[in-house]
């Protein structure tokens, strides 16, 4: 049941923080703050518990170890959905991540005035149904929360977002529900043509003999949903408007969180329940993820807005995820699992970094942005600090990641390794120019005097020395992706031979 | 008359004793008392559909019929013709109004249980004249307008049904709708099947025969148009499963009724997409939605009659959620004035929000299930055509119901009237609410329920 609390305690949290300030002014923000460190505490109960005890392989046959939690009990027993959840050691990263970012940004907008309540439960609620995602293990639940997902974010930059937020959120909601409608029918067809009943246990059916043919279909299905959230070109069209005008929080979370669940379902699912598929479709996406990595790059140096600029960055990082994934040897899935987490540390960080300058200057257009070395020296430190994880400086986390899933395309094909090196070297291009725009020259029209406060700073430390430390001493986190980028790879080569 | 007859015929005779107890009462007595008399009699119709839902089916010569669709049936119509009454804002001098939700209520029940063509179009005809009677009682020229073309496009309607029927009586000299099995697959026949698809489709508002849906909903009082929404399509629904489990003359019958339920969900999203009124808007989703079931039944999926069933189960708290809002803003509500409704109506503009959702099919809304449903049945009859026009709907769908869901939270400084709503239409709209959100998350009851109708 601890598994069921990750998901749970924050969705009770915004649920009760929502109404919390009808009984006791301002306490909306705690009630979400103590509802995501408990579940940041069960989730660490849960975590030990799994790697003292080995781990609960109860239930899953031929996966003794890999799988540090199990929870499984019914739901609609009549509709064959069950609540089925697992935890490896690649959704305990990510589920960290979510809860880290969530309590992140609940303490950056501790001081917003404005529909305050509504806003932490919406924070709290992304931060639910994301973990819904990264440990739903019934198809249909998984669905479920990957279309619940969507609401808050909506919701998040509908009301507290810039310019036209409101197109922008309907944009963000009909793009990644259209293409969660692929989802859907893919799951529903899996659902209802199994021989003994209905049933959506994912173990169930990755066990299945279904046809290649149909397995393309079915996968072509799923990736419509992933590709749309990660996002790749030319599925990307919502995520620089959603970027630029969400707040500066749920820009953090759409970049530390939900495109990650894209990468997630992308990483988990093809391999384990449509090899045959992942194998004739995986071609295909080793060429979008080389088109979208330099696509990515290119148009962000011609960015003028920072954060617009940041979120072309991120279509080229997560296209370099999708190489990774779609690579499917040992090296470039586990090189795609670190970017994963060092994109969510770096993005989230430079979102937070240009939110605080927008917050006291009204702009971020870097042609009128400058000087801040010399008013600011905070901001330019932490603003180097990311600036060189988002070119992929070795000794960051982005650069092992980036390193390793190149590594893997020299054993894929050549010309894919050197796409990607082409798309680094295109990196440095957009990061210098933010970062010379930004941090250097003379302050131009916008002159940022105050510099972080530690309510910022704070937040950005953690990001920061997580960067430095998953670059410097990965060890740990390799050894958590392990299990699941081996179960993956042995997915893809069973199928190979 | 057996005891057995009586108790199958008890939800139609509680609901006859209600509506001659109140139009009594109507001229004089207390216009409280009058709706709350009147709201007895689909209370007890609903409680007894309900306790009888696992009961062996049994006929009652030769008209009606007492099986698990006719009580599940009766059961959704009386629990819409409930909630509406609650709503049912009576224009001045109206206290017939109640009474006349019954007799609604009253032939949606006699539609359920037909399974013979007279009882078919009295059903019909008593839905009709009582829906047409609300829509002029507010007396202006919307309602005027709305009832004028309810009157004569369901005439039209009404006549085809009419010769639909006789033409397969001339093949067959059988009434009963059962008749059609067997029947071959003369021209008579088949031009017969097709009138009869007219027919209903007049009342299922599909496309080409639906343009008085969007003008009803209009210019009707909001409870009317939720009735005619919700619980005359229940009703016609009982009718269509019915049919389609007497094999009709084919292709006529399976392909028609693809073909306009395709129609329907194209051409109803469609037009909504650009819909400034809210009530216009809930007009169009709703021929989307009639195209939705009329795919799911022409589908011949063995998972048909359960998932129409259900899906028009779960489309009925959205409906009557949003109708219930739209009445308490009153006049015909546009985006403007639904802009910030959640900040200053917190507990109608989330009622209308979470309505939205579940009439969107995003999860942990009841329309979320439906959509499964929708989906399930599909894909379970192989119909990949339907299935993909099911797609493409339900994607166009999202954009119009997005749009007034971004408006409810849209920040505003105009001043706007707040919308006026009594304890008993907040309740109604908390329960609405409540279960648009606890059978999106635990839909069991709602399933075994609708399982307990299935044969």
């Amino acid at each position: 049941m601890t598994l069921g609390a990750i998901i749970l305690l924050p969705f009770f949290g915004g649920l009760v923080a929502l109404f919390a300030n009808l009984i006791w002014p301002r306490t909306d923000r705690w009630v979400a703050l103590v509802s995501l460190v408990l579940g940041m505490l069960a989730l660490i109960f849960v975590t030990a518990e799994g790697v003292l005890t080995g781990g609960s392989a109860a239930g899953i046959e031929g996966e003794a170890g890999r799988w540090l939690a199990l929870h499984r009990s019914d739901w609609a027993p009549s509709l064959g959905v069950q609540i089925l959840l697992a935890m490896d050691g690649f959704s305990g990263v990510l589920l960290f991540l979510s809860l880290g970012l969530g309590i992140l940004t609940v303490i950056l907008s501790w001081n917003e005035t404005e529909k305050s309540a509504l806003l932490m439960a919406a924070l709290c609620w992304t931060v639910a149904t994301s973990n819904g995602v990264f440990l739903a293990f019934d198809l249909l639940v998984f669905a479920f929360f990957w279309e619940l997902m969507m609401v808050p974010a909506f919701l998040m930059i509908a009301i507290w977002g810039h310019g036209t937020r409101e197109a922008t959120a309907i944009k963000f909601l009909i793009f990644n529900t259209i293409a969660g409608l692929g989802l859907l029918a893919a799951v529903f067809y899996l659902g209802s043509t199994g021989e003994n009943g209905v049933t959506f246990d994912a173990f169930v059916i990755a066990g299945r003999d279904i046809s290649p043919y149909v397995q393309t279909w079915l996968l072509a299905g799923f990736a419509l949903a992933f590709m749309v959230k990660l996002p790749v070109p030319p599925f990307h069209a919502w995520l620089p408007d959603a970027h630029t005008q969400a707040p500066t929080v749920g820009s953090i979370l759409l970049a530390g969180l939900l495109l990650k669940t894209g990468a997630y379902g992308l990483f988990r699912f093809p391999a384990m329940l449509f090899p045959d598929g992942f194998a004739v479709l995986a071609p295909y996406g080793l060429i979008l993820g080389s088109f979208g990595t330099i696509y990515g790059a290119l148009v962000a140096c011609g960015q003028t807005d920072a954060k617009r600029l940041v979120a072309y960055t991120s279509v080229a990082h997560m296209s370099v995820v999708l190489m990774g994934i779609c690579g499917g040897v040992h090296f470039s899935m586990m090189g795609a699992g670190i970017v994963m987490v060092a994109h969510a540390f770096s993005a989230s960080a430079l979102f937070l970094l240009i939110g605080a300058i927008y917050d006291r200057v009204g702009t971020r257009d870097i042609r009128e942005l400058g000087g801040l070395q010399r008013n600011a020296p905070r901001f330019a430190a932490t603003f180097a600090l990311f600036f060189s994880a988002t070119l992929a400086m070795p000794g960051t986390a982005n650069f092992l990641g980036e390193a390793l899933v190149i590594t893997g395309m020299f054993q894929v094909n050549w010309v894919y390794a050197s796409i990607t090196l082409i798309s680094l070297v295109i990196s440095v291009v957009y990061a210098t120019r933010l970062f010379q725009r930004v941090v250097f020259g003379a302050s131009r029209k916008a002159e940022v005097k105050q510099d972080l406060t530690w309510r910022e700073l704070g937040p950005i430390l953690v990001l920061g020395a997580g960067t430095l430390f998953f670059g410097l001493l990965p060890q740990g986190l390799m050894v958590a992706l392990d299990p699941a980028v081996n179960a993956a790879v042995d997915g893809i080569r069973a199928v190979q031979k | 008359m057996t005891p057995a007859d009586l108790a199958a015929l008890a939800p139609l005779i509680v609901l006859g004793l209600a509506i001659v107890v109140s139009m009594l009462l109507a001229p004089r007595a207390d216009a409280v008392l009058v709706r709350f008399v009147a709201a007895l009699g689909p209370f007890a119709a609903m409680g007894i559909a309900v306790m009888r839902l696992g009961a062996p089916s049994l006929p009652v010569p030769a008209l009606l019929v007492d099986d698990g669709f006719a009580r599940l049936g009766v059961a959704l119509v009386a629990a819409t013709g409930l909630a509406c009454l609650i709503f049912l804002r009576p224009a001045q001098p109206a206290r017939e109004g109640p009474p006349l939700m019954v007799l609604a209520t009253l032939g949606g029940a006699v539609l359920a249980m037909a399974q013979h063509a007279a009882t078919v179009f009295l059903g019909l005809e008593i839905i009709t004249l009582s829906l047409l009677a609300m829509t002029v009682l507010p007396r202006s020229n919307a309602s005027l307008e709305a009832a004028y073309k309810l009157l004569i496009l369901g005439a039209i309607g009404a006549a085809a049904l009419l010769l639909g029927f006789a033409l397969a009586y001339a093949q067959t000299g059988d009434l009963s709708l059962g008749a059609w099995s067997g029947s071959g697959s003369g021209m008579l026949v088949r031009l017969g099947a097709a009138l009869l698809l007219a027919g209903i489709a007049f009342k299922f508002s599909l496309v080409p025969f639906h343009m008085w849906t969007p003008d009803l909903f209009s210019g009707a009082p909001p409870a009317v148009a939720a009735f005619a929404g919700v619980a005359s399509k229940v009703a016609v629904a009982v009718v269509l499963i019915r049919l389609a489990a007497t094999p009709m003359p084919e292709p006529v019958w399976s392909t028609g009724l693809a073909a306009i339920g395709m129609a329907s969900i194209l051409l109803g999203n469609i037009q909504a997409l650009r819909q400034p009124s809210l009530v216009r808007m809930l007009g169009y989703s709703a021929v989307a939605h009639s195209g939705y079931v009329a795919v799911i039944l022409a589908s011949g999926a063995p998972l048909g009659a359960e998932a129409a069933l259900f899906y028009l189960a779960s489309y009925a708290p959205g409906l009557i959620a949003a109708f219930c809002v739209a009445a308490g803003i009153g006049g015909t509500p546009m985006l403007d004035d639904l802009r910030g409704l959640i900040w200053r109506s917190p507990i109608a503009g989330a009622a209308l929000a979470l309505a939205l959702l579940s009439l969107a099919g995003l999860p942990a809304s009841v329309g979320f299930l439906g959509k499964f449903y929708l989906f399930t049945a599909l894909i379970e009859a192989q119909a990949w055509a339907l299935l993909a026009v099911a797609a493409v709907g339900s994607a166009l769908g999202l954009y119009f119901y997005m749009v007034f869901m971004v408006t409810l939270f849209r920040r505003d400084d105009t001043p706007r009237p707040i919308p006026q709503f009594q304890t008993a239409d907040t309740i109604l709209l908390l329960a609405a609410s409540g279960m648009i959100a606890a059978l999106g998350v635990n839909p069991n009851p709602l399933v075994n329920l609708v399982r307990l109708a299935l044969p």
